[in-house]
């Protein structure tokens, strides 16, 4: 990418993650060999439909994932292994240097406590600090949410208030810590789009003033184009395209991320035009084809693609990915 | 597209209320869900519903369908005012009338296999017998892209989202249906899934000659399958047109704040966005419902609710400061030029 | 079908696939804990009523007073004989049909009618329910031994009038249950569907509601059968339930009370039996709940 990789505040090399399956000896591949690297002020999107494995890489990096699955591979935050870390020891880092922001307010907060009381208990988690000067943080933390009337959110319940100011609750419990990194997992996916546009330029408001990395996992395309510096394509567990966003939307090459791009209805677009679509579904993580995993819903597929997997590759400065003929390569059409 | 038949489906001044309870400290009241919404459908035309949460689009769906029957207002299907019918009466009438739901699992008995489902309007409406039913779940089945034998005995279980969704259609489509009203009826799948589904949807409308009646929040999406476009905010519509006119030339501001806030490209990023949270339907702001979120508002839109116009050929809106383009010559108003869109 | 912890693996959008009810241990364990106790029951079931026909054993009742008080595993008599004479093991067979019979009854009854009762109420909501909800409330209300002593004590100890005074308490624990099933099932969106399909009133209910609230009550018919029994073992313990010198499990126990130093079997051995079988109710109950997903 070509900045050191030293230099990278959160590492992942190799992630694997494997479910044990129901006792008759099927595993599920949930994450099959994943790296990606993270650095301090970046935006990086992590595109994927659903079982792409982008939300449990993620989940496998906070230590989130059942006793049933299986870890392994490296995940380094500044140089300190993730992986395999206990519980205690995961909870230093949770909150004071990785946070994370998920997808359903109404059930990621206590519908039975004041919104001030759960800021601040986040507060109280990494900070010694006493409970008065705990609810004065959560009004600045509400504050810096941009949320209207902090001390009256603060008394009021969950249910009181709407999704997007949820949302932002969730975002102040985040950042009650002021973490390096803060991963938002499908944040704003279920915010109307007018919120949802909120939503994102408070997290670029926050990242620029906080000098915050910021992790967007997300099905939604649209939003890693506008959002992000850095988009990772995911699909059945590995990443098929890395690029710049800007780079990815000009010239993308996984035929897979064309055929997203495809597939996205677009303003621009006349009305009843087809969309070019692919048929057939991603695989099953439990018995993953031998070769590209796209393979059997590939227009460009050939025999080389089904006999062995491509390995995910820089092939052009700043742009990674795993295919034999990607698009616009020199068999393009 | 438009033909001069007489509309499909008449929809006139129609309300939907509900009454809440007080729970737990949020006071109790009425929620105005849907007040005095006017639109009609043309036969064989797709109208697309575009609105955020709180704006009553899916109260508005099932207000249609007399689940529950609206406060007031007509719904005027084929002819028939569907509100002042009731039993057998508002069954029949309402047979060429069906709906697709948002979530497609749900919508499915859990218990019930595919076949028997898709073969339940055949037997409450009494079409044929055992074989003529079967045969015609059979040929619904593969008209929507599943294998009658491979998958009429399973349960919604076994299906994945894409494959439920179209035994839900299929439901839908069993009776040769006049006009479908799909209630985000793909935004719960996935991105891939949802392109297909959608053009499985164009397929049915140009084969069996079907309406549509498209509710959904993803504007794009709407603009995708639809003909005309109607922008509702908080149990009003603000604007309906032609959808391209709709997109290139906006009238409501409102319209202009979802334009702004899709994201679609680099460039996007650099737009406005909206202020503010929604105002709840219980207390909705008086005069202009959106006036507390309008970087256009002024004092008359608090005192006077704004009628909906006809600014240009079929394209109205709700509003007292319409954006309007700076060429003047498709009006038919005096208006005050406002904003130039961008 | 597809991976297994569909919300782990497909989190974002679809609702995905209904979670089949969460595997605690591997399904090999699982299918244990539902047929080890299934087996269980149907042999004993089967034993108490199949057994005195097949094979022959001695009266429960006019035993001889030159046999009584045999210990276990006497020739003749495996468990041996109580004070009277009745052999023991022909008394628990008999005393099991009553405990099976007045089970099964009572929560038949509970289950038809205070499921009816239940669906009734929350499918027609309204003054319907209201009505229905209060009747069932007052029957709730009657403490269920009480009743019992009352109606043995004005008709007679008898099984018809345990039946009787253990339906008073089961009809309203099965409507109850049946109502609140029937009212989450009823905003659910497939009976949307369904009636916009056109499927009408009892159609409804007997192709909607009916299979959807089903494994919810046969899970609380199994734990129920379990309650059941024991009420009854306490009704003839208490001399209200079945008269003697006609067995019953309950009975048998208050007896052996009598001679519990000297002759603990007497307590035990039919004390065992109600153990075994109300815990094989619950171990399937539980399973089963398990395995249906019901909440």
């Amino acid at each position: 990418m070509g900045r050191p990789v030293s230099d990278a505040l959160l590492e992942v090399q190799d992630l694997r993650v494997t479910f044990g399956g129901d006792g008759r000896g099927r595993e599920v591949r949930a994450v099959d060999g994943v790296s990606y690297s993270v650095y301090a002020g970046q935006t990086l999107a992590v595109v994927g439909e659903s079982g792409s494995g982008k939300t449990v890489s993620c989940r496998a990096v906070m230590g989130l994932l059942p006793p049933s699955a299986a870890v392994t591979g490296s995940a380094r935050f500044q140089g300190v292994q993730l992986i395999g870390l206990t519980d205690d020891q995961l909870r230093e880092h949770r909150g004071a240097n990785v946070a994370m922001v998920f997808q359903d307010p109404a059930r990621s907060l206590n519908p039975t406590m004041r919104i001030g009381t759960q800021i601040a208990e986040a507060v109280q988690t990494h900070h010694h600090v006493s409970k008065a000067q705990a609810r004065e943080q959560a009004v600045e933390l509400l504050r810096l949410v941009h949320m209207p009337l902090p001390e009256r959110r603060c008394v009021e319940y969950p249910h009181q208030l709407s999704g997007g100011m949820r949302q932002r609750v969730m975002i102040a419990i985040a950042l009650a810590c002021r973490p390096r990194l803060l991963i938002a997992d499908e944040a704003t996916t279920a915010l109307d789009v007018t919120t949802q546009a909120q939503i994102m330029e408070l997290l670029l408001e926050l990242q620029a003033e906080l000098g915050m990395a910021l992790m967007l996992i997300s099905h939604d395309l649209g939003l890693a184009a506008s959002y992000a510096d850095e988009v990772i394509v995911m699909y059945a567990g590995r990443i098929v395209e890395q690029a710049p966003a800007a780079r990815l939307f000009e010239q993308v090459r996984m035929p897979y991320t064309q055929a997203l791009f495809e597939a996205i209805p677009r303003l621009e677009r006349p009305a009843h035009t087809p969309l070019p679509v692919i048929g057939g579904r991603p695989p099953d993580a439990a018995s993953l084809p031998q070769g590209c995993s796209f393979a059997p819903r590939c227009r460009r597929a050939a025999d080389d693609c089904r006999a062995a997997a491509p390995p995910l590759a820089e092939h052009e400065p700043g742009h990674r990915w795993a295919c034999w003929h990607p698009v616009g390569g020199p068999d393009a059409d | 597209m438009q033909t001069s038949a007489a509309p499909l489906l008449q929809v006139q001044d129609l309300v939907q209320e509900f009454t809440v309870r007080e729970t737990g400290g949020v006071r109790g009241g009425t929620v105005h869900a849907v007040s005095g919404v006017t639109f009609d459908v043309r036969p064989g035309e797709t109208l697309g519903i575009v609105g955020e949460t709180g704006s009553g689009k899916s109260t508005l769906a099932r207000a249609v369908l007399q689940a529950p029957r609206p406060k007031s207002g007509a719904v005027l299907f084929r002819g028939a005012d569907l509100v002042t019918l009731r039993g057998t009466r508002l069954l029949q009438a309402r047979r060429h009338l069906q709906m697709v739901f948002q979530d497609p699992f749900g919508s499915l008995d859990p218990k019930w296999k595919v076949r028997d489902l898709v073969e339940e309007p055949l037997i409450a409406y009494k079409t044929g017998d055992r074989n003529t039913r079967r045969r015609r779940v059979d040929e619904v089945l593969e008209m929507v892209g599943l294998d009658p034998a491979g998958h009429g005995g399973r349960r919604p279980r076994e299906l994945s989202g894409g494959q439920a969704q179209r035994v839900a259609i299929a439901r839908a489509v069993a009776l040769s249906p006049a006009l479908i009203i799909c209630d985000e009826a793909v935004s719960s799948l996935d991105v891939l899934i949802q392109a297909q589904v959608l053009n499985l949807f164009e397929q049915l409308r140009a084969e069996l000659g079907l309406s549509y009646l498209f509710i959904a929040h993803d504007l794009a999406l709407v603009k995708q399958v639809s003909d005309r476009v109607a922008v509702m905010y908080l149990g009003k519509l603000c604007e309906v047109g032609p959808g391209e006119t709709v997109y290139r030339q906006p009238l409501h501001p409102y319209t202009r704040a979802l334009l702004d806030s899709v994201p679609g490209s680099p460039q996007a990023r650099a737009k406005k966005t909206i202020r503010g949270e929604p105002p709840s339907p219980i207390h909705p702001p008086s005069g202009c419902r959106f006036r507390t979120r309008c970087p256009r508002a002024e004092q008359r839109c608090a005192d006077e609710e704004p009628a909906m116009r006809e600014l240009a050929t079929g394209h109205s809106v709700a509003c007292h400061f319409p954006l309007v383009p700076v060429a003047r010559s498709t009006l038919r108003s005096e208006e005050k030029i406002g904003e130039a869109p961008r | 079908m597809s991976a297994p912890l569909p919300e782990l693996l497909a989190p974002a959008q679809s609702q995905a696939a209904q979670p089949r009810g969460r595997a605690r241990g591997q399904g090999r364990t699982r299918n244990l804990r539902i047929w080890l106790p299934a087996g269980f029951l149907i042999l004993l079931f089967c034993a108490c009523f199949l057994w005195p026909l097949v094979y022959p054993v001695p009266k429960p009742v006019g035993g001889s007073i030159l046999n009584s008080g045999l210990p276990p595993l006497s020739p003749g008599h495996i468990f041996g004989t109580d004070p009277v004479g009745n052999d023991i093991f022909s008394r628990i067979l008999y005393g099991g049909q009553v405990s099976f019979e007045v089970g099964l009854s009572v929560t038949a009854i509970g289950l038809v009618i205070g499921g009816l009762l239940g669906v009734a109420a929350a499918y027609w909501g309204g003054a319907a329910d209201t009505v229905i909800s209060r009747v069932l409330d007052v029957l709730i209300a009657f403490p269920a031994l009480v009743l019992a002593l009352a109606i043995a004590e004005g008709l007679g100890p008898s099984e018809l009038h345990v039946i009787w005074a253990l339906a008073f308490f089961s009809i309203p624990a099965f409507g109850r249950i049946a109502r609140s099933a029937t009212l989450s099932l009823r905003g659910q969106t497939f009976m949307l569907a369904a009636r916009l399909s056109g499927t009408r009133g009892h159609r409804m209910i007997l192709r909607h509601v009916v299979p959807n609230i089903m494994p919810q009550l046969l899970t609380f018919s199994l734990l129920g059968i379990g309650v059941v029994m024991i009420l009854e073992g306490a009704l003839s313990f208490l001399g209200l339930g079945i008269p003697l010198p006609e067995p019953s499990w309950g009975s048998m126990i208050a007896q052996g009370q009598q001679t519990i130093s000297a002759s603990p079997d007497l307590v035990l051995i039919p004390s065992a039996f109600l153990f075994a079988t109300v815990v094989s109710l619950n171990v399937l109950g539980d399973a089963l709940r398990e395995r249906w997903g019901v909440r």
